[in-house]
């Protein structure tokens, strides 16, 4: 047996990890993880293209039958296929880095090892949400971003008064970010409450209910004057953009580039902001009293 | 000699008695079990049908410059559909049976079947049963509310011999979906690694069975790719029956086409299973 | 220098409590029974840098509480608690730096992954300096002898050489303290010896302080100093191994070789037979009598040769968790209620 250098047993201790490099480590794990099941990763990527493919071709068939998705709305073919490219982006980016840890978390609660998690130095809802990443998702979003780009390029070629400021590329990143952040928040909270509800359930699976608003343009929360869908679908609008924003998560952005000059953008794209922050210190605020939880009640 | 034959008709009648016993109390079992996860109930239900508001209002919206219909479906008609569907799905629909499946068979859990004297697609047949059992009872009431809610949507109601058909699709359309996902889940003692399969199933089976729009609105030649498939029964095949678009001799054909479906995937999960436990105990387990 | 003090430590938790029967469960849709659990019951202890000490309990005595508790993994409900000068379950980054805990039972390193490649994670956790990294995970590879296997998936390791590698993941930030729930577990013999030995010299070299629950009797005193014993969430002993059987065992074990084949008959008078193989045989006898019935049986008979010996530790410890028991049964000690 050889012997311990002395010189190691001091560690210093008052660093804090640099998170940049602990979430590279975990995507390139995952990446290494992804690569020993090859088959399953391209049988993944494969199932989730056809999956867009599909939806893809559904829209199509409907824009077989009319020109445009609502009469006050307009959006045409090629400017809800902006919208739908940009349903794709940020959900597959929720589904390559959120989806997997979120749906692991009630496991974690369920096994117990969660414990190792609280154990570590370093933030325990950056370690639980970001530690595997599931690369296989990247695939839509690379097909989206191409579909993104076709469509924008068709618009500019087809219609007259299309035209793309500076100011919209820049912006329409930062609000795909922020849509990010509240579904994922959303995400998280849900999934927290398996501390609650009991150990191998949660309110998880809601999360794909709630999002489904969030696919679809805001404008078709209406109806005609002296229907029931008027009021109703006025008060979901209201509902799923301030308090519960996932409304903002798809139709801020693609508003942006899309439908720049729709009258209320101005206050949403504020209010998105807003939102986001807010969503994810609420989130924030859940999942810490979630651990309490666990830690009060389990032995 | 009559008192020989007496006795063993007795003996029979024990043997089918103890039988009864033995499933009765597993599925009295089974639907305990059930009712202790209760969290995600009544709550869960109404949820589910939250992707339907989205569809009256994205469908309310296309039909705004359509006068008329889309391949024969109104707007009424789409929301009845898509209701409809609900309904198939709560008796086709199978959640984390063929993964339970597999998960067994992969940690070796499944030997308890092996070792007891019950069989395994009978249990589970029943545990799933008892599951659906317990979910019509805590769901019957988000759905009746949502389809009252929603009666404006339906046609006036169906001739009696159409309501026993669409009855008989649900009945057959659970059994379909039960020994399909099962079957499924038997690939598991070929493969070890049986989720993305699984994936695929899931994906392709929410597109194929008309969940996500009637499948007779597309166009040629996908529309015969669907027919020919078993996968519209758990989902289109019921709603299509209730609003007529199904009917007389097609209809009868269709059901009996549905039933071979049944019959031929329980014969499959049969065999599958007699290969797979003569393979995994060859193995040595 | 003082490491651990604890005083005043409980720990109560509610679990869900089914209902027999289908009536009953359906009530249980509406209203719920819990029944509140009594995990640890107002522990004091104190523990100097450099022991090593062991916890014995039977299942369920709350060791394990304990350990997450000095963790900080779940928060007590009373009672407080110092470890290194810092009170555990206020987690910060500081003490979550200086020590380490691994179960037997649970894994922490990627399941697909190779071993080193979770290392590597540990190491951008805790923030280790790449030559610390690289120097501690070498030394620990080689007192472990486990450096062909850092290459391969952790799923397709045995048992015993998983937990080797839970330990290097433990021990590359270098902790001064180090919590070990059952680290041998399901270990084959010779695993056990291993990893019992590493530990051993581990924890001399460095000085560091550990505690261990085990079922082993052979971890306990092979590594063992000081034993501590809880049953029901209270501590009923807290000293030496030796003390514990001579305070405890009130039997010692004689051991009888004849000279002639045959065996006496007479001997059960005496105390109870254990074993019976001609020449030899083994008879048990309460304490206070040992010297008169040894000179008794040695007039009798010829003997040939003659031992006396405690009983196994194991036998006394199950005599002190069944004694323990029954008293705090009968006494009703452990409340359970139900809300």
């Amino acid at each position: 047996m050889s012997h311990f250098p002395p010189e190691y047993l001091a560690s210093n201790s008052s660093q804090k990890p640099n998170y940049a490099r602990v979430f590279l480590t975990f995507a390139r794990n995952s990446l290494v993880r992804d690569m020993t099941f090859r088959s399953n990763f391209i049988i993944e990527t494969i199932t989730s293209l056809s999956w867009m493919f599909m939806n893809l071709g559904f829209y199509l068939l409907i824009f077989s039958y009319t020109d445009v998705i609502g009469v006050a709305t307009g959006w045409t073919q090629y400017e809800f296929f902006v919208f739908f490219a940009t349903v794709a982006i940020v959900n597959s980016l929720v589904q390559t880095f959120f989806m997997p840890n979120a749906q692991e978390f009630s496991e974690l609660i369920r096994t117990g090892n969660l414990d190792f998690a609280l154990l570590k130095p370093i933030d325990t809802q950056f370690l639980i949400s970001l530690q595997k990443v599931n690369w296989s998702g990247l695939g839509n979003t690379g097909f989206a971003i191409l579909l993104l780009l076709f469509s924008l390029w068709h618009l500019s070629r087809h219609e007259a008064d299309f035209v793309l400021h500076p100011l919209q590329i820049l912006l329409y990143p930062l609000y795909v970010f922020c849509g990010i952040i509240i579904l994922y928040s959303l995400m998280i909270a849900l999934s927290a409450t398996s501390v609650w509800l009991g150990r191998n359930q949660s309110l998880y699976n809601f999360w794909f209910y709630i999002t489904n608003f969030s696919r679809y343009p805001m404008e078709i929360y209406s109806g005609p004057v002296g229907d029931p869908r008027r009021w109703i679908g006025e008060s979901l609008r209201t509902f799923f953009s301030y308090v519960i924003p996932v409304l903002l998560a798809v139709n801020v952005p693609a508003r942006i580039l899309a439908k720049p000059m729709a009258p209320d953008n101005l206050s949403l794209a504020l209010y998105a902001v807003i939102g986001t922050i807010l969503s994810f210190i609420l989130s924030r605020m859940i999942f810490y009293r979630a651990l309490r939880g666990y830690r009060s009640a389990s032995s | 000699m009559p008192a020989i034959a007496d006795k063993k008709h007795w003996s029979t009648v024990h043997v089918l008695q103890n039988t009864l016993v033995t499933w009765w109390t597993i599925l009295r079992i089974c639907l305990e079990e059930r009712l202790v996860y209760r969290g995600d109930f009544a709550l869960g239900t109404l949820m589910r049908f939250l992707p339907i508001v989205t569809q009256i209002f994205l469908w309310g919206t296309i039909f705004e410059t359509i006068s008329g219909k889309i391949a024969g479906y109104s707007y009424h008609d789409f929301i009845a559909y898509y209701l409809l569907t609900m309904v198939a799905r709560a008796f086709s629909s199978m959640p984390g049976l063929a993964s339970g499946i597999a998960t067994e068979i992969r940690d070796g859990s499944i030997k308890k079947y092996l070792i007891q004297p019950i069989d395994m697609i009978g249990f589970l047949l029943l545990n799933r049963l008892a599951h659906k059992l317990i979910y019509y009872g805590v769901a019957i009431g988000p759905f009746a509310l949502v389809f009252f809610l929603c009666r404006n949507y339906f046609p006036s109601m169906p001739p009696l011999e159409t309501i026993i058909a669409f009855a008989s699709s649900l009945v057959m359309g659970f059994l379909l979906g039960f020994f399909l996902e099962a079957a499924i889940g038997l690939i598991g003692f070929w493969l070890l690694e049986v989720s993305s399969l699984l994936f695929v199933y899931m994906l392709f089976s929410f597109f194929f069975s008309g969940h996500m729009f009637p499948l007779d609105i597309l166009p040629y030649p996908w529309n015969y790719v669907f027919e020919s498939l078993p996968l519209q029964y758990l989902a289109y095949f019921p709603a299509a029956v209730w609003l007529g678009k199904i009917e007389g001799e097609s209809l009868v054909t269709a059901l009996w086409i549905e039933a071979a479906w049944v019959s031929f995937f329980i014969i499959v999960c049969r065999i599958a299973f007699q290969r797979g436990v003569k393979r995994y105990s060859g193995y040595g387990g | 220098m003082e490491t651990i003090r604890i005083e005043g430590l409980r720990k109560t938790y509610k679990i869900y409590q089914k209902q027999e029967g289908l009536r009953a469960s359906f009530r249980g849709l509406f209203r719920r029974r819990y029944r509140v659990v009594e995990a640890v019951r107002g522990i004091d202890l104190s523990v100097d840098q450099g022991e090593f000490v062991a916890f014995l309990g039977p299942n369920g005595a709350g060791k394990t509480t304990t350990l997450k508790l000095l963790s900080g993994v779940i928060s007590p409900s009373s009672g407080s608690a110092r470890v290194l000068g810092h009170v555990p379950w206020r987690r910060e980054n500081a003490y979550r730096r200086r020590f380490a805990l691994v179960m037997g039972q649970k894994n922490q390193l990627w399941w697909d992954l190779p071993a080193q490649e979770s290392f590597r994670l540990h190491q951008q956790i805790y923030r280790i300096e790449p030559a610390a990294f690289v120097a501690r995970r070498d030394e620990l590879v080689d007192l472990l002898e486990v450096g062909k296997l850092l290459g391969q998936p952790v799923r397709e390791l045995s048992l015993g050489e998983r937990m080797k590698m839970e330990l290097i993941a433990a021990l590359l930030h270098s902790p001064e303290v180090l919590f070990l729930d059952e680290p041998t577990i399901g270990l084959d013999v010779v695993a056990q010896h291993n990893i019992q030995n590493f530990l051993s010299y581990y924890q001399k070299l460095k000085k560091i302080t550990i505690l261990l629950t085990s079922h082993y009797m052979k971890d306990v005193i092979a590594l063992c100093k000081r034993v501590v014993i809880v049953t029901d969430g209270v501590i009923v002993h807290d000293g030496s191994l030796k003390e514990i059987i001579d305070r405890f065992s009130t039997h010692k074990v004689i051991t009888l070789q004849f000279a002639d084949h045959g065996l006496p008959h007479d001997i059960n008078r005496f105390g109870e037979v254990i074993e019976e193989q001609a020449p030899r045989l083994k008879i048990r006898v309460a304490k206070q009598t040992v010297t008169d019935s040894l000179a008794a049986i040695l007039q009798l008979h010829p003997v040939e040769d003659v031992s006396v010996e405690d009983p196994p530790l194991e036998q006394v410890i199950a005599e002190i968790f069944t004694s323990v028991k029954q008293e705090s049964d009968s006494t009703g000690k452990r409340a359970i209620s139900k809300i």
